[in-house]
């Protein structure tokens, strides 16, 4: 009794793990076969690299890539700069009104600028960045969350280190970067990765903000690109999705342990 | 002719609580000075106000004649050994020792010149590539050190520094730290709530309970004279009994206390203690009782068993009577 | 001796030394604490500004309440709240009890189970908007791969985005994919917190896997489904991704939500008036999960 539903168990969980691997697995399929085999499944269909070579043509996938790296590249590092002095301040300077600064600050974890894509979009009108990777940026440069992950990270540091370190001589900014950067490492991979994911993946702000090319980052493009009245094939489809997401794909085979613990760490905190 | 370091009416409020009233002292060119107390006595508010880590509410700090209030703690020309050893986790034990030569950008040259000597000073030469995590409790310690060493810096605060290693390593460090002290002339502040260390390694010794100076004496000082009858419990072990008396409190340390046996040569004299624990420790045993209301403990050489209960008569030399008033427990002049 | 021209108390020390800590507390503060107020705390105040004195595109100079009270008589947007209360009611709790069962089994002793792990896990770093177009031909009714499977088994097919009673649920299923796995990551990091004893105890005492999940696991996993579930129900409000491929909300309004639907008036219909309108509801909604939320932390606290 036991044992069959153990079995049974096993099986769930394996036929749900293929359920969920399917649509990649499936995108692979389509395209790296003919498009006639699109929907027909056989163990003797020709490969081909044909569907990649025409998705690569149908759209401007280097320059959407570029804007992508250049956008995720931009808040990535703003992030860290920023949000590294923030939580400084927030975990161990006593000034006045922190409590209240705090409380802004963790405001912006529920109020997040996808949905203020209104005024938001007003007020980048008014400093001419419309349809530029500064403007795709910019919302999202102080993030709440890398605030307060640091800010816990930073709490557990001794605060004998800092004091060490300021009888040496140490100003405000290099205690910063000689004592509390390297002992949160762990915490900026695991914001990184968490950030990274998120902003290679973002739609509906640079969707929003972005009009040509010139800044439109892989996921606005793939929009465009996979619209049925493009009239572009399944296969062809499939390869430019392959196109769009395997560099992260890529990255997060390379670092899967790291990305699976960032994910948890950032959840826990 | 002034002192190294002077501390003036320095005081420490926390929420409106006295953390340090109105401390004074002065601290000589190559002494070593241990400010000692129990557990949140202010003795190490007293050495993070030195050091700059913390700000005084009023008082005054001079370091070699010039008031360093205003100086950021890098600026006050002193280093610091602290209780945790604070040493940076994701460094190496050489980049530990170099981190402030480094921050004050020491030219390379001179920077391995004092890092070798510190080094072998402190004889930590084939763990200079380790990280911290690979270091025992011992090792730590010297790394600690060796970074105070190399910072060439006149004046050492020392925050409790040997707390953290077991009785053995603690015994061979206070010799060394010792030694070190006087081989590099360096003036100490050295922060304890242990009389040992304070009595075997200090030439002053600074005594604090709840924010205030009791004394400030040599070492034997403290034994022999205790000033307060809370110098006088906090000093020596076990602490010197306090007979209440009429007229004043009376003091005499157990070792003082003998026991009069058949054919003792005052075999008359003495008084009677009710006896009601024996403790055997080894080379002596400490035996208490009960007299004239108080509690008294006698430390007596070799095994000695005497039963709960029994009436033994004890005897102490009149010269080891110390007297104290009983308002306020301070020593009182005219002995005997 | 020394400063005798000067005189320093330690008085004017502390005071000078305490503001010039504010200051450097401030100067570290500043940059983040400016973009965070032009991006998410001004846009607040102006898109509840706007609701009350703005008209289509314009400002009108006096207060009006004309797009509140057309947000009562509209439609469309009833059927918009409808759905996005019945999105967030299914996706979440069924995410919830895939993510349960995924962590469990990842977190147990089957063979290969690392591999299991990464394909829960695979949706949650895929970009919703490439992965939706492979969705898009699974779903399309005459070639898509879910008709051609009930083809098989005889049925005629369904149209999955084109049928108003059937398109909302198609864009659950995605919604469902895309979340479990990530849910899946909390409870994985909770169930490596429980203590081992607990489950030597209970196999002293015999008990069935299915008594030792309701008496020792579920329970234990409370505080993480309290903080999941209001997770889960702001990402119901946030993820609209999938609709601009899918079905852009139609047919006829039958799978719009509530930030597509917002989308749409600001930037479709050129009303950025009643977008703010919209908006200020939307942000009333996140306010009451955040008060939630809160509650659920305290919780939290409480259960530990």
């Amino acid at each position: 009794m036991s044992r069959t539903l153990h079995i049974l168990s096993v099986f769930c969980a394996w036929a749900l793990g293929f359920v969920w691997l399917f649509p990649l697995i499936y995108a692979i399929w389509a395209a790296i076969h003919p498009p006639e085999y699109a929907t027909h499944f056989s163990l003797f269909a020709p490969l081909t690299m044909e569907n990649f070579k025409a998705a690569w043509n149908e759209a401007p996938f280097m320059r959407y890539m570029l804007n992508t790296v250049i956008i995720t590249t931009i808040i990535l590092a703003g992030q860290l700069v920023l949000c590294t002095l923030a939580a400084y301040a927030l975990a161990r300077m006593e000034f006045i009104g922190r409590g209240l600064i705090f409380a802004l600050v963790l405001m912006q974890l529920m109020v997040v600028p996808e949905i203020l894509i209104v005024e938001n979009y007003q007020t980048l009108a008014g400093l001419n960045l419309v349809d530029t990777h500064w403007g795709v940026a910019l919302p999202y440069l102080a993030s709440a969350f890398g605030i307060f992950l640091l800010r816990q990270t930073f709490k557990t540091v001794p605060q004998d280190l800092e004091n060490a370190a300021k009888i040496e001589g140490c100003s405000v900014l290099a205690i910063i970067w000689k004592v509390y950067v390297p002992l949160a490492k762990p915490t900026y991979l695991a914001f990184s990765l968490v950030s990274v994911s998120y902003h290679w993946n973002n739609f509906l702000w640079p969707l929003v903000i972005t009009n040509t090319e010139k800044s439109r980052p892989l996921t606005v493009g793939m929009s465009i690109f996979g619209a049925p009245e493009s009239g572009v094939d399944w296969s062809i489809i499939s390869a430019g999705t392959l196109i769009s997401v395997g560099p992260l794909l890529v990255l997060f085979i390379l670092f899967q342990r790291q990305f699976v613990q960032s994910f948890m760490q950032a959840g826990i905190k | 002719m002034s002192s190294f370091l002077k501390v003036t009416n320095l005081c420490r409020y926390y929420d409106n609580v006295a953390a340090v009233q109105k401390i004074n002292f002065e601290v000589n060119e190559g002494e070593f000075v241990a400010l000692l107390g129990p557990s949140g006595c202010g003795k190490s508010t007293t050495l993070k106000m030195i050091a700059g880590l913390e700000q005084p509410d009023s008082g005054t700090i001079e370091i070699q004649g010039k008031n360093v209030l205003d100086r950021a703690p890098g600026k006050r020309n002193l280093s610091m050994v602290f209780q945790s050893y604070a040493l940076f986790p994701h460094l190496s034990v050489k980049e530990n020792i170099l981190f402030g030569l480094k921050a004050r950008k020491v030219p390379k040259p001179e920077r391995q010149a004092r890092l070798d000597k510190a080094v072998e000073m402190v004889g930590l030469g084939p763990h200079i590539n380790k990280k911290p995590g690979q270091l025992s409790g011992g090792q730590s310690q010297r790394v600690a050190l060796a970074r105070s060493i190399v910072s060439n810096a006149p004046l050492c605060l020392m925050d409790e520094p040997l707390s953290n290693l077991d009785t053995k390593l603690r015994a061979d460090m206070r010799t060394e730290i010792r030694s070190l002290q006087k081989q590099l002339g360096l003036t100490v502040v050295y922060v304890t709530h242990d009389q040992i260390e304070a009595m075997s390694m200090a030439d002053k010794i600074i005594l604090l309970n709840q924010g205030r100076i009791e004394q400030t004496a040599a070492p034997e000082h403290f034994y022999d004279k205790p000033l307060t009858t809370f110098v006088a419990s906090f000093i020596g072990h076990p602490p010197m009994n306090l007979i209440p008396q009429a007229d004043c409190v009376l003091g005499v340390r157990p070792e003082h206390v003998v026991i009069v046996g058949d054919g003792d040569i005052g075999a008359n004299t003495g008084v009677e203690m009710v006896v009601k624990e024996c403790d055997y420790q080894g080379s002596e045993t400490i035996v208490t009782g009960e007299y004239s209301g108080a509690e008294i403990k006698a430390c007596l050489a070799g095994k000695r068993s005497i039963d709960n209960g029994e009436v033994v008569k004890i005897r102490w030399e009149p010269a080891a009577e110390h007297r104290f008033s009983k308002q306020g427990g301070q020593r009182l002049k005219a002995d005997g | 001796m020394a400063n005798s021209l000067f005189p320093l108390t330690a008085y004017t020390i502390y005071s000078t030394m305490q503001s010039s800590k504010q200051i450097h507390a401030w100067l570290l503060l500043l940059p983040a604490m400016c973009l965070l107020v032009a991006f998410t705390h001004y846009p607040v105040v102006k898109t509840i500004a706007r609701s009350f004195y703005g008209f289509g595109t314009r400002w009108e100079s006096k207060p009006t309440l004309e797009n509140y009270r057309y947000l009562l008589e509209d439609d469309v947007l009833m059927q918009v709240l409808y759905n996005s209360f019945l999105y967030a009611a299914i996706t979440v709790p069924v995410s919830i009890v895939l993510a349960i069962a995924m962590a469990l089994w990842v977190n147990g002793k089957l063979a290969g189970k690392g591999l299991l792990r990464t394909a829960y896990f695979t949706p949650t770093v895929l970009p919703m908007i490439s992965v939706a177009n492979i969705w898009l031909f699974f779903y399309s009714p005459e070639i898509g791969l879910l008709n051609k499977l009930l083809g098989l088994v005889g049925h005629g097919g369904i149209n999955w985005l084109g049928d108003p009673s059937v398109a909302l649920y198609s864009l659950m299923a995605m919604t469902i994919w895309k979340e479990a796995g990530f849910f899946m990551i909390f409870y994985l990091a909770a169930l490596q917190t429980i203590d081992r004893n607990l489950y030597d105890a209970a196999a002293i005492e015999n008990a069935s896997s299915w008594t030792v999940f309701r008496r020792i696991t579920f329970p234990l996993l409370m505080p993480t489904t309290l903080f999941v579930l209001v997770n889960a129900l702001l990402n119901a409000f946030k993820l609209v991704d999938h609709l601009f491929i899918l079905t852009k909300g139609g047919p006829n309004n039958a799978s719009n939500l509530l930030l597509y639907y917002i989308f749409e008036n600001a930037f479709s219909f050129f009303d950025t008036a009643y977008a703010s309108a919209l908006t200020v509801l939307l942000l009333v909604v996140l306010v009451v999960l955040a008060l939630l939320q809160f509650g659920v932390i305290e919780k939290r606290v409480h259960y530990r």
